[in-house]
């Protein structure tokens, strides 16, 4: 009974979520006038992919959720390594996404595809130096210990270069603002330009879920999940995922975005290095 | 009741403009598409409405029908081509054509059909070596060639690109050969259209720049005349890039267009500034040069 709950809360947080999401966007109504109108083939698509993209990318979404506890002590997936199955779904999304780009098989979006490969890679690796320094006050990889070991102290203020980090993370795993080099303007929307109608309609749908998906194991893992005084652990858990979605959605929209090159020297130059020393930092101080 | 509530929230969604911009209406449709209720879309899959603005030159029709049909159905043309018709004017056509979307519907204008025939050349049929290379049903397929940076053999591929590529400026036509996204080679193969002297006007010159640099919003209220906003705007575009002697670099400019200058840009030779820069950089490169002087450049002789 209760996993049944449990799979029924994530399935709400994720559909709700993603119209949360939507909203903060302000598109609504164009996300509702693009389910009505047609959805063209490109001359030779990679039809079976084309189709499974979009689904690729929500079910990580929903698999990321699944470990992300709702209240103390129960997630649907009560994992001892939930950070690692997230993980994995952070680097699948390269995959989903890449695919996305490859199906329609065109210039534009295949660019957008090879884009989003080479600035994924660099963006995964410090993910997983932030997480793990998260895992270690817990010495556990489950994200349930992790919002045990927040009771004292959140992770925001233990490891205060870990948030920032992993902001980067979610813009790049939503494509977002200053991290969307899938999607981007000067390739007529990239992974997206051949897309129209609905098939374009459920990209954005998925895309949104997966701001709820990065959003609740961010809150989890830095800001304490559904810890909180007098609301119950689902209530803290949604307002400060949504908080945070709030923040990314800014972000998104505020921060201008500099060329691949530049981004990839940024990340392999100055971010990995960085997330090192905070992982090495965590490390010393959880001795 | 749920179709009734998507109908009812379609309904308020702004217009979905794709515009196919002609000689001397570039400043005025950068302007029409910064209003409330119009959205400017960057590729004619996301598009409702295809805005012609300007008499088209005849060598263009080709290439307009082809944009035509790549908008989805429903879909309706809007011809914005006598002066005296104000934006407000244009902007209540868009809205009352994209409410009526459903009943005005047009049908493709192009035979759903390659442009070309397959040619039956070489041992795969397509031309080329081997499996690479050749254009089949005319169209060019990557083929391997030296690497610009470091001497590999990597896929070059050839494309025309333009005249409505809404990231180039209206008219112009590049045929580039590209490497990943590395422009190798870059020829003009149509200037871009001329523009009266409005459209360099610095604060449509910083709104191309920003949306290219995903600052759609900004991009906005810059053309409204508003103070455009915006995160580490400046510093998204690398120091150096596309340096021109006596006009700075592209920061240079950006921040030239975002104080309200308009800065001097003498004779540069176009097609010789994009090989060696990425795609994105090059398109960065062209918006920070205001239009007229990216006419003046893809007018000199090649030999210049």
């Amino acid at each position: 009974m209760t996993a049944v709950l449990l799979a029924l809360a994530v399935l709400a947080t994720l559909m709700l979520g993603a119209v949360l999401a939507v909203a903060m966007d302000r598109r609504i109504a164009q996300l509702a006038a693009g389910l009505a109108r047609q959805r063209i083939e490109t001359e030779a698509p990679d039809r079976l992919n084309r189709n499974l993209a979009p689904v690729w990318y929500f079910a990580l979404a929903a698999a990321g959720l699944s470990v992300v506890p709702f209240a103390p002590g129960l997630a649907l997936l009560d994992s001892p390594v939930g950070i690692v199955i997230w993980g994995a779904c952070e680097a699948l999304t390269i995959v989903a996404v890449f695919l996305h780009g490859w199906s329609p098989n065109a210039p534009f979006p295949l660019i957008g595809a090879y884009r989003y490969v080479a600035i994924g890679l660099p963006v995964m690796l410090p993910s997983m130096f932030v997480l793990i320094a998260a895992a270690l006050p817990a010495q556990s990889l489950s994200l349930l210990a992790i919002v045990e070991s927040q009771r004292e102290m959140w992770n925001v203020t233990r490891q205060p270069l870990g948030l920032p980090l992993f902001t980067i993370v979610v813009l790049t795993l939503t494509l977002r603002g200053p991290m969307d080099f899938a999607d981007a303007a000067d390739i007529a929307t990239g992974t997206s330009a051949e897309e129209s109608g609905a098939a374009r309609v459920v990209w954005e749908v998925a895309r949104a879920a997966m701001l709820v998906s990065a959003s609740a194991i961010a809150a989890t893992v830095f800001l304490g999940g559904p810890l909180g005084p007098v609301l119950p652990g689902p209530a803290w858990l949604w307002i400060k995922t949504a908080a945070l979605m709030a923040i990314f959605t800014w972000l998104g929209h505020r921060v201008a975005r500099t060329t691949p090159s530049r981004m990839l020297t940024i990340l392999w130059v100055i971010l990995l290095p960085l997330s090192f020393v905070h992982l090495a930092i965590a490390g010393v101080i959880a001795l | 009741m749920a179709v009734s509530l998507l109908s009812c929230l379609a309904s308020r969604a702004p217009a979905p403009v794709f515009a196919a911009i002609g000689p001397g209406w570039q400043a005025a449709v950068e302007r029409l598409l910064a209003r409330t209720g119009l959205r400017g879309a960057l590729t004619p899959r996301d598009a409702g409405i295809l805005l012609v603005a300007g008499e088209m030159p005849d060598n263009t029709a080709e290439a307009l029908n082809r944009v035509h049909d790549q908008l989805p159905r429903p879909r309706a043309i809007l011809r914005w081509t006598r002066s005296h018709e104000t934006v407000d004017d244009i902007a209540a056509r868009i809205g009352a054509s994209w409410r009526n979307l459903g009943a005005i519907d047009e049908q493709d204008l192009l035979p759903d059909q390659p442009p070309n025939e397959w040619k039956c050349v070489g041992p795969h049929g397509q031309g080329g070596k081997g499996m690479m290379g050749g254009t089949p049903y005319g169209r060019p397929m990557a083929m391997t060639g030296e690497d610009i940076r470091d001497g590999l053999q990597l896929d070059r591929y050839t494309a025309r690109i333009g005249p409505f590529a809404p990231m180039l400026p209206p008219g112009l036509v590049l045929e580039v050969t590209l490497q990943g996204d590395v422009i190798v080679a870059a020829t003009v193969q149509h200037q871009p259209f001329a523009q009266p002297a409005d459209v360099d006007a610095p604060e449509l010159c910083a709104a191309r720049m920003l949306r290219l640099l995903g600052l759609g919003g900004p991009a906005r209220r810059a053309v409204r005349g508003g103070r455009p906003g915006g995160l580490w705007v400046r510093g998204a575009v690398p120091r150096g890039l596309g340096m021109i002697e006596g006009a700075g670099d592209a920061r240079d400019r950006l921040a030239a267009f975002l104080r309200g200058d308009s800065p001097v840009v003498a004779a540069f030779d176009l097609p010789g500034l994009l090989p060696g820069l990425e795609w994105s950089e090059a398109m960065l490169v062209l918006a920070s040069v205001p239009p007229s002087a990216v006419l003046r450049a893809a007018s000199l002789p090649e030999d210049a």
